[in-house]
């Protein structure tokens, strides 16, 4: 009895670690970086404080501290021990060193022009105006632009400048100067206020539908009814050649629908013998689009259809078969009253398990068109990926795209638990007899 | 089952609607060795500049042969780490009595359906945390453990179907849970892992997403993301060349699936793709 919980758990370990590391931690994990804004520029380690024209507008505008805004986006003048330092390793006269230090030391200016003329005041001042500008150009200070490792040090150099600030100040600067992401709840709210959510769900719902309707279901019935009623060599080869989809690699598929539908194609060709000009049918309006989209995916959903089906066909005895041939029965109401009943339950595994599928797929769509045109036939899946592992714009955002892809993983989860209720999870987990 | 019915109009049926498929195969392998004058669909001459991708590394590509050996080696590894691991969790969860069993098998069902799309994200993140971003063995990793509630799945019922009496004969004998496994039953289930080995092979060999999103980088990349690099690059359109590469990277599909049909059905029947 021990041996065998013990054997058990020890041949279950590797499973367990495995799917710990690379299936419940990415969930957590997705969850867990839904609540922030992390992108491409916030980078995912952390951040460093930066004062950039974005963050002084942000400081402005969301923390209402326009004049400390405007203060740092100045350039400054400051004469401290920094600068005098430069300038005496530059080579400037001692006394000049000494004598600004008493006399200016610490003291900033808003332009170049007042440093000089306070320079001007000073009995060891340069005589000429080239070493002049040189010299006040040493003293420039401003921190737009600077990299911080931390807040202090930012602080600090704000301090440096010149520029005294208020505890409120301080935090506001510090918050709005942070590079790397935070918590928040935005990706949530902006989710739902966007309009190209609605879009990307009617679409999503579009492609499951149709896709699931028309070849999933409807098109496999079809296809295992007919090669059913055909005899073995055709029916053969027929089912070879609708399971060439699904064996072949999902990019040389859609390569040869993009032959297919090209403006070099195959089609454009075949259409210019009967005066149509030649297009790109896969991109050229949404309505092409979406029909190529339920086409690809369903050349390929079909044959899972059509395998299982055909199989729940077979396993019908023959004599029903013969029995209503002699009863005059019609090949229409052999499939009625015969073979449609049979397939209930794989009609309704089928679309249980192909719904859920379909619903997270966007391999097909991402090689055939990208979304497009013009976003047409983005589905939910391929905004996810589109919006935190590859798009244009660069910034990859991470935050969103895993709250896009928290939605699939509630609705994946609810999908399927409800599914396993369906198919009577109990008689699959029968226990183990020896230890009965 | 043809009955006394016809069979015609059924073919002619299923054949109209088939003939798309036919053609986009037929010319997949037709334009690979010939050219066609623009604007015709008939070839008008043999050639074998289409293949020169073989001897001569294209521009801005890694050699095909680098990526050839990246894809085997990636189809290869995840098909071991599949086996080995699937193998013995598929026992363990038919046979023997592990504690919390039920929410073991709940959670392989649940995960089997669970989609790339809502772990890669995070897995990407992760990747880079450790380093491997870029890296094979990290999109190796990632591969195995996707497939792998999908192979546990697989061998548990395989294992089910196993007759008892093999097992209780073994302890009756006085051998241990693990030398029954070991010596009894795992060759019983041999073909099983044959099938599932040859299914793992085939879907590393075509996998797309992952290798696009976790190993992009020239040296590490597998066929699929070079083919689809090629495809994508607009300043070098050559429809032959892409379908020549096609056939190259496909050719090893089709000879395990001419070869080990009947195997593959029985996996197929159970499929993961939409």
């Amino acid at each position: 009895m021990n041996g065998s919980k013990s054997l058990g758990l020890m041949l279950l370990t590797p499973a367990i670690v495995f799917v710990l590391l690379f299936f419940v931690a990415p969930v957590i994990l997705t969850a867990v970086f839904a609540l922030t804004n992390m992108s491409t520029a916030t980078g995912i380690t952390g951040g460093a404080y930066q004062v950039t024209q974005s963050s002084l507008r942000k400081l402005a505008e969301s923390y209402g501290q326009a004049e400390l805004a405007n203060t740092l986006a100045e350039t400054r003048y400051t004469v401290n021990e920094e600068g005098l330092e430069a300038i005496a390793a530059d080579g400037a006269d001692a006394r000049l060193v000494a004598e600004m230090r008493a006399k200016l030391g610490g003291r900033s200016f808003e332009k170049r022009r007042d440093l000089e003329s306070a320079i001007k005041t000073l009995n060891s001042r340069p005589r000429n105006t080239r070493a002049l500008k040189a010299l006040s150009d040493t003293f420039h200070r401003s921190i737009v632009n600077e990299r911080f490792e931390s807040a202090d040090a930012m602080l600090r150099a704000t301090t440096n400048l010149g520029v005294a600030l208020s505890a409120d100040q301080k935090s506001a600067l510090a918050d709005a100067t942070y590079t790397g992401w935070v918590w928040t709840t935005q990706n949530f709210t902006r989710m739902i206020a966007l309009p190209d959510t609605q879009r990307t769900l009617i679409n999503t719902f579009i492609y499951v539908f149709a896709t699931l309707a028309i070849f999933n279901t409807g098109f496999a019935l079809v296809l295992s009814i007919a090669t059913h009623y055909m005899p073995a060599r055709p029916a053969g080869i027929f089912r070879a050649i609708w399971l060439l989809p699904r064996i072949s690699p999902p990019v040389l598929y859609v390569l040869l629908w993009k032959w297919l539908a090209w403006d070099t194609g195959f089609l454009s060709n075949f259409l210019a013998n009967f005066g149509v000009a030649p297009r790109n049918w896969l991109l050229d309006n949404p309505t092409n689009a979406w029909i190529f989209i339920v086409l690809i995916n369903g050349f390929v959903g079909a044959s899972m259809g059509m395998l299982i089906f055909s199989s729940a066909i077979k396993a019908i005895p023959g004599s029903l078969f013969h029995a209503s041939e002699v009863d005059g029965a019609s090949r229409w109401q052999q499939i009625r009253y015969i073979i449609l009943p049979q397939l209930r339950w794989p009609i309704l595994f089928i679309t249980c398990y192909q719904s859920l599928s379909l619903l997270t797929s966007f391999e097909y769509i991402l090689l055939a068109t990208e979304g497009g045109p013009g976003g047409a036939t983005e589905v939910w899946a391929l905004k996810t990926y589109l919006t935190a592992l590859n798009n244009y714009a660069g910034n990859l955002e991470y935050g969103y795209g895993a709250a896009l892809a928290l939605v699939l993983v509630v609705v994946g989860v609810v999908l399927s638990l409800a599914y396993l209720k369906v198919f009577d999870f109990k008689t699959m987990v029968r226990p183990p007899r020896i230890e009965q | 089952m043809t009955g006394n019915y016809k069979t015609w109009p059924m073919i002619l049926l299923l054949g109209i609607i088939t003939v798309p498929l036919v053609l986009m195969y037929v010319y997949l392998f037709v334009d690979t060795v010939t050219n066609s004058a623009p604007g015709s669909l008939v070839p008008n001459e043999i050639t074998g500049e289409h293949w020169r991708f073989l001897w001569q590394t294209l521009p801005g590509r890694p050699s095909i042969w680098t990526a050839t050996f990246n894809t085997f080696l990636f189809a290869t590894v995840t098909t071991l780490i599949v086996l080995s691991v699937s193998s013995t969790a598929g026992y363990a969860l038919s046979r023997l009595n592990v504690p919390f069993r039920a929410f073991f098998l709940a959670g392989v069902m649940v995960l089997h359906a669970f989609p790339t799309v809502t772990l890669i994200i995070a897995i990407f993140l992760i990747l880079q945390f450790l380093g491997m971003y870029n890296t094979l063995i990290g999109v190796i990793l990632v591969k195995a453990s996707l497939e792998l509630p999908f192979g546990i799945w697989i061998m548990k019922g395989f294992y089910d179907t196993v007759p008892w009496e093999i097992e209780m004969a073994g302890i009756q004998d006085g051998a241990s849970r693990f030398t029954v496994w070991h010596k009894l039953v795992l060759p019983q289930v041999m073909p099983a892992i044959s099938a599932l080995g040859i299914f793992s092979f085939l879907a590393g060999w075509s996998e797309f997403i992952l290798p696009l999103v976790l190993a992009p980088d020239n040296k590490v990349q597998v066929l699929s993301v070079y083919l689809a690099a090629l495809i994508a690059d607009d300043n070098n359109f050559d429809m032959a060349l892409f379908k020549s590469v096609g056939v190259f990277y496909v050719l090893p599909v089709i000879v395990l699936f001419l070869f080990f049909q009947k195997r593959l059905m029985s996996i197929y029947g159970g499929g993961t793709k939409g």
